[in-house]
């Protein structure tokens, strides 16, 4: 047997009344053939039959009360399925239309138990709408240190008052409306409102007017937060000394040739190239080796992968240490290439500097840094020559690598640069 | 502090600026005695009188010459138009006097009056009560074009509208009217007109959005920080005038864009945000701009219409894809 519910006669009307059936049970109808007359709130209406076939069941009597969506009649259609006879309601049943990705029909089964639980009035429109006692707060944003609601924020922007200037008065350091009014009112004051005054003038830049606070954004903010990151959890220790460079052949060049030492000392000592995680004290050793190295740019610090450095060839590591530098100069570098690397390089001192106590980012337990190349003067079979050497310092994770291991590790680096090629 | 639903928070609104402000009217079909279809104007009549709050005939353009009328001589009237999709005979008014008025009268004459309208679809609501054409506003210089996300916004952005010395068309999106509830303070403050809303701060990509689409957008962010990309997400809120420093300023950080919009694609406000940035943004720009909307057809009725507007899952696609590029 078809079902067929009561639609809505006009427009947002809850039910309506039986004014006469004119089929009874049995009768034989054709589509659109007139089938009742219910009456509205607005008007009397003739509802033609929906289907043409049988009439099975009326489900209800001249005079009755009929809700929009409840049963009105059924019908036996020829080669038709029947429905269900206990159907759910019609905005229930017909509604479930699977999306592309199913979401529609998610939706809607979501929205069941919430209209259920609605107690409110919620209107007189034809449809169905979402309904929620649920309680929600929006995020409070925390950029640069700058905690401040969306609310707040736009009247800042509004006002067009710099957050990173607005000393917060608010709860947890919170940057309020009444602070961002006062910032408004009184551009030049440099001391906060009253409210603020105990923690005013947290840093004495804020007093002086030579600059401008601004946000630390991008890869500033992330060399920020991974540098503090690193300097709460990791046991740093630092080893230095020279390579002595003094029988290179001609030609070689130096990143390189650091990339190559680092798999030298790698093959002695395992442990330098390596992951440590200090919460669940465990450690991997890498059996391939992926260098991140330390690029330095206007918007801060990257560092970058080199992949497979243990099985590249000089030419091909100098292709992707040129590929890389390309990369970050366009800002076209993949994110996948910012992370994932065993062991860390940085090469400083073609700037200047000749050692240094580099920060390892974890999980990574060891970077080295290559300082300024130097003249040194080497005793050589009781005289003296002048080699050409590279500082080097190695910063070691004291966590999970032993002393005796980053030293084994930087000397095997050294007899790697000493030789030729 | 009351938590509110977001047609509950714009009852607020209307309650407290009839009260602080005698020049306020409410007027429209049905939002006297009935107290709104949604709702909206619920109790307002019983607490401020039919002179106050009127229930007017079913004739739209009088809704609205009537409103240009009482704005122009010093009222603050606050017109609801049942459904945006009974709003185009108010046009003419619109566009031809409450738009140009201080134009026309070189600022001796403003219009200070707020054409309210629930828009949108998701509510399974017959014919053309479910589309979203706040476009045509947006097409239109003079008029303010306001659209809140969030009962905090509805509150703040409507007392806002109404304060306003000009016209201002304030578009709710009727299908998050019930969705959730917020603490709203209702201590008649309101909230800047003309700058976007940051929502959620990100590092990789912008998703720019406005309306009931705010609720997906968010979701999509949330399911992307699940992946490692954060998103920043921005709540336009009043699509004209448009704020396109924030967005700007969004881009040159993230370098990615994807414009979310339940309105069809041709011409949307999405369209001009896509302009915006290509014009000041483009150096920014890692990879193109990408739009999710609604499509350039009819709306369906109520069967299909979640086929219709962007799901999550569009959304993350499209974030996808544009992260792809670089």
């Amino acid at each position: 047997m078809k079902i067929f519910k009561l639609p809505d006669l006009g427009e947002g009307l809850p039910d309506a009344e039986i004014v006469e059936w004119l089929v009874k049970e049995g009768d034989a109808v054709k589509l659109d053939d007139p089938m009742v007359t219910m009456e509205t709130a607005k008007a009397v209406v003739e509802v033609p039959s929906p289907y043409t076939g049988k009439v099975a069941k009326l489900y209800g009597q001249e005079g009755d009360v009929i809700e929009t969506g409840k049963p009105l009649a059924g019908f036996d259609v020829e080669g038709e399925e029947g429905d269900e006879v206990d159907e759910q309601p019609i905005e229930d049943s017909s509604s479930e239309t699977p999306g592309e990705d199913g979401k529609s029909r998610e939706e809607t089964e979501e929205s069941k138990p919430a209209a259920d639980v609605a107690p409110e009035d919620a209107g007189t429109v034809v449809g169905a709408m979402e309904t929620s006692n649920a309680v929600v707060t929006e995020t409070i944003s925390s950029v640069g240190g700058i905690k401040v609601t969306p609310a707040v924020r736009a009247v800042a922007r509004k006002l067009k008052v710099d957050l990173a200037l607005v000393i917060p008065s608010g709860k947890d350091g919170i940057i309020t409306r009444a602070d961002v009014e006062s910032a408004s009112r009184n551009p030049d004051a440099v001391t906060p409102s009253a409210a603020a005054a105990p923690r005013a003038a947290p840093a004495t830049g804020r007093t002086l007017p030579s600059g401008e606070w601004e946000a630390i954004r991008g890869t500033r903010r992330t060399m920020a937060r991974v540098m503090s990151e690193s300097h709460k959890q990791v046991v740093a220790t630092t080893l230095m000394d020279d390579a002595d460079i003094h029988h290179w052949n001609y030609g070689q060049n130096i990143t390189v040739r650091l990339l190559r030492c680092l798999w030298a000392g790698a093959r002695v000592e395992p442990g330098l190239n390596a992951w440590y995680d200090g919460e669940q004290n465990m450690r991997m050793l890498h059996k391939g080796m992926d260098v991140g190295m330390a690029v330095d740019t206007p918007d801060g610090l990257f560092a970058a992968a080199l992949r497979n450095v243990h099985n590249s060839s000089a030419e091909a590591m100098r292709a992707s240490i040129n590929r890389l530098k390309e990369n970050v100069n366009n800002r076209s570098i993949p994110p996948e290439d910012l992370k994932g690397y065993t062991i860390m390089l940085s090469n400083f001192g073609v700037f200047a500097g000749r050692y240094a106590t580099p920060i390892i980012n974890p999980p990574c337990v060891c970077i080295v840094a290559a300082g300024k190349l130097v003249n040194e003067v080497v005793p050589v079979l009781g005289g003296f020559e002048v080699h050409k050497t590279i500082p080097l310092s190695l910063t070691f994770d004291h966590r999970a690598v032993t002393g005796g291991e980053a030293a084994r590790f930087l000397k095997a680096m050294l007899e790697d640069l000493a030789r030729p090629e | 502090m009351a938590s509110v639903a977001m047609v509950e928070a714009v009852t607020m609104a209307l309650a407290w600026e009839l009260t602080n402000d005698e020049s306020v009217v409410v007027l429209g079909e049905d939002v006297g005695i009935n107290g709104g279809v949604f709702r909206a104007t619920a109790g307002l009549r019983d607490r401020f009188g039919d002179q106050r709050v009127i229930d007017t005939p079913l004739a739209e353009t009088m809704i609205a010459g009537l409103s240009v009328g009482l704005a122009v001589q010093g009222m603050k009237p606050v017109a609801e138009a049942q459904f945006m999709g009974f709003i185009y005979p108010m046009l003419d008014h619109i566009i031809c006097h409450a738009a140009r008025m201080r134009h026309r009268t070189r600022g001796r004459l403003t219009c200070p009056m707020v054409l309210r309208a629930p828009f949108g679809g998701g509510i399974h609501a017959p014919e053309h009560h479910s589309e979203s054409t706040e476009a045509l506003f947006a097409h239109i210089p003079g008029i303010r074009v306001v659209i809140p996300s969030s009962p905090s916004r509805a509150y703040g952005l409507l007392l806002a509208a109404i304060r306003d010395p000009d016209p201002v068309v304030f578009l709710e999106p009727k299908r998050i009217y019930r969705l959730n509830k917020e603490e709203v303070e209702d201590n008649g403050e309101d909230l800047p007109l003309d700058v976007c809303y940051v929502l959620r701060d990100g590092t990789d990509i912008s998703l720019v959005t406005w309306g009931a689409m705010v609720k997906e957008t968010l979701e999509a962010a949330m399911s992307l920080e699940d992946r490692g990309i954060s998103a920043e997400v921005i709540d336009v809120a009043t699509i004209s005038p448009l704020d396109m420093d924030t967005i700007i300023e969004s881009v040159a950080k993230t370098g990615r864009c994807v414009i979310v919009h339940e309105a069809a694609r041709m011409c949307g406000v999405g369209a001009e945000i896509a302009a915006g940035l290509a014009d000041a943004g483009l150096f920014h720009l890692l990879a193109p701009v990408k739009r999710v909307t609604g499509y350039d057809s009819i709306m369906p009725l109520y069967k299909m219409e979640m086929k219709y507007m962007p799901s999550v899952k569009r959304i993350l696609n499209a974030v996808e894809e544009v992260m792809g590029i670089s």
